[in-house]
């Protein structure tokens, strides 16, 4: 192991994702010192995936990338990527957290992004960041609009021919390289650990994701991204232009068969985002949405839904009991109508969309620090009425979805006010 | 560049700590190779939808349409403009007849 490198920073932000970001910003841009620790080999999260958000259809990554790069280059923030949360200990008033940078397998101060190393490399990889769709390489650099611009090779997958190093002009391949520990000193702790959407397995009845036109969100995300896999909507099967697309909203949330009893407040607006942009790029496509009731309870988001009414989505009211296949891969979606005749029916489509919920990404009761977790597994807020981001361990606090589903906007309103209550705790010691 | 002594330690010191590459990535790389070159191979006389490649390269569709994405990604093929049920692909610049 290298030696130990040590950071003493005000605030410990854990996660990057849009509220990990904005309350990483309204900390230093207070003056207070930041450390931002990212699983992943980019900051951004989830939000930097998306292809636009509801209900201003804005271009997600035209909201996402000025804040990653205020981050990245903010005098007062270091952005650790690619780097684990071990543990973090209490000392007094103070944090430590044991930290581990994962070896990208090169040198970081000199490699200088060109590429080339993946352009040569013999490898091709599903791309996790297209869902499975698209490919990557053995050592590839996340996404075209990653920070930072580093490529990280996956040593399991590597042939070790050697044509990355003898490509990289820098010559920073370094193949030996090790994980390195990091010590990080923090007065406040913000917990910004996100989400994970339900698993395609989650619901037996609906594919196990075993049939290949029926996609989680995510997917549909990135079939929808101008940058996406296919550059253009196709399905994965076998590259067919869908004419008929369903959604099966509440595909992992209000469903107690599955333990999810509650609503996860994004997917009835993300259904119907995803619904007018896909009329947007396929006109003449049928699209349907198979709903229990639509909850669009924010400001502009009734007439969000009833714009997507107008331009001729169809929305039926109905349970969809299960999903499968013809010798064609057109997915089978059995209904139950709620309305008018209820007879079972059983409709074809060509893709289907399953309207994903949202489960917790991590527990945040694993570091002992006094945290609680909701019924849920969410971190449980020590008084929902007085405020939005403290929780019962003292000088940690909570940003985004780590405390529960919610949509974008509220994300960032409430890593707001996280910063703050960090901040006004970080000034009574 | 990378000075070719340093890397063929560094590649021998790979082997001895990790072992020799594993015949199932060794296995695997070979078929991608195999799939890539009949997927170039069959664009060679014109441009095809993915179901045809996948008949002319004889792979499941669904890999075809895989392989054909990543091609695409790295500047092999391209798409043909126009319309349809399934787009079109063909051999990118200098590659194309």
């Amino acid at each position: 192991m290298k030696t130990l490198e040590k950071i003493e920073v005000d605030a410990l932000v854990v996660g990057s994702g849009i509220a990990g970001l904005q309350s990483a910003l309204d900390l230093a841009d207070q003056g207070y010192t930041v450390a931002i620790v990212e699983k992943n080999p980019s900051i951004g999260g989830k939000m930097i995936s998306l292809s636009k958000v509801f209900p201003t259809l804005d271009c997600a990554s035209c909201i996402t990338t000025p804040r990653m790069a205020s981050v990245s280059h903010h005098p007062r923030i270091q952005a650790l990527t690619y780097s684990t949360v071990d543990g973090i200990k209490r000392e007094g008033k103070t944090f430590t957290a044991s930290v581990t940078r994962k070896p990208r397998y090169i040198d970081e101060k000199e490699c200088i992004s060109c590429k080339r190393c993946e352009e040569v490399c013999p490898v091709y990889l599903p791309d996790e960041y297209e869902q499975g769709m698209g490919a990557k390489k053995t050592i590839s650099i996340p996404f075209t609009n990653a920070i930072p611009q580093y490529p990280v090779m996956h040593p399991e997958h590597c042939i070790r021919c050697g044509a990355c190093a003898r490509a990289c002009p820098k010559d920073c391949l370094e193949f030996l390289q090790e994980p390195a520990p990091v010590e990080i000193k923090a007065k406040a702790v913000i917990l910004a650990t996100g989400y994970e959407t339900t698993p395609m397995t989650a619901k037996k009845q609906y594919g196990m994701g075993a049939l290949p036109n029926v996609i989680s969100p995510m997917a549909a995300e990135r079939l929808l991204a101008p940058h996406g896999p296919y550059g253009r909507v196709l399905r994965p099967s076998d590259g067919m232009v869908p004419g008929s697309i369903a959604y099966v909203q509440c595909a992992g949330s209000r469903d107690k068969s599955i333990g999810i009893p509650y609503c996860s407040r994004v997917c009835c607006m993300y259904a119907i985002k995803q619904a007018i942009l896909l009329s947007g790029s396929l006109p003449i496509a049928d699209i349907t949405i198979y709903y229990m009731d639509i909850r669009a309870f924010g400001k502009g988001y009734e007439q969000f839904y009833n714009n997507a009414r107008a331009m001729g989505i169809n929305f039926v009211k109905a349970k969809v009991a299960r999903i499968t296949e013809d010798d064609k891969h057109n997915p089978i979606v059995r209904i139950e109508k709620q309305e008018g005749t209820s007879a079972p029916e059983e409709v074809k489509h060509e893709l289907v969309v399953l309207s994903q919920g949202l489960v917790p990404a991590c527990d945040g009761t694993k570091f002992n620090l006094g945290v609680g977790n909701n019924d849920f597994g969410f971190v449980q807020l020590s008084d929902e009425t007085s405020s939005s981001a403290v929780t019962a361990g003292t000088g940690v606090f909570a940003a985004g979805t780590v405390k529960g589903p919610r949509d974008i906007p509220d994300s960032v309103v409430d890593a707001g006010a996280a910063a703050m209550e960090a901040a006004a705790y970080i000034r009574r010691l | 560049m990378a000075d070719a002594k340093k890397l063929a330690e560094q590649l021998k010191k790979l082997n001895e700590l990790r072992g020799p590459v594993p015949q199932a990535l060794r296995d695997r790389v070979a078929a991608q190779n195999k799939a890539q070159k009949a997927i170039l191979d069959a664009l060679k006389a014109g441009p095809k939808t993915a179901p045809e490649l996948a008949a002319a390269a004889g792979l499941p569709q669904d890999k075809t349409l895989w392989h054909v994405a990543a091609l695409r990604k790295y500047g092999k093929l391209a798409d043909v403009p126009g319309k349809g049920d399934y787009p079109k692909y063909e051999l990118k610049g200098g590659d194309a007849k």
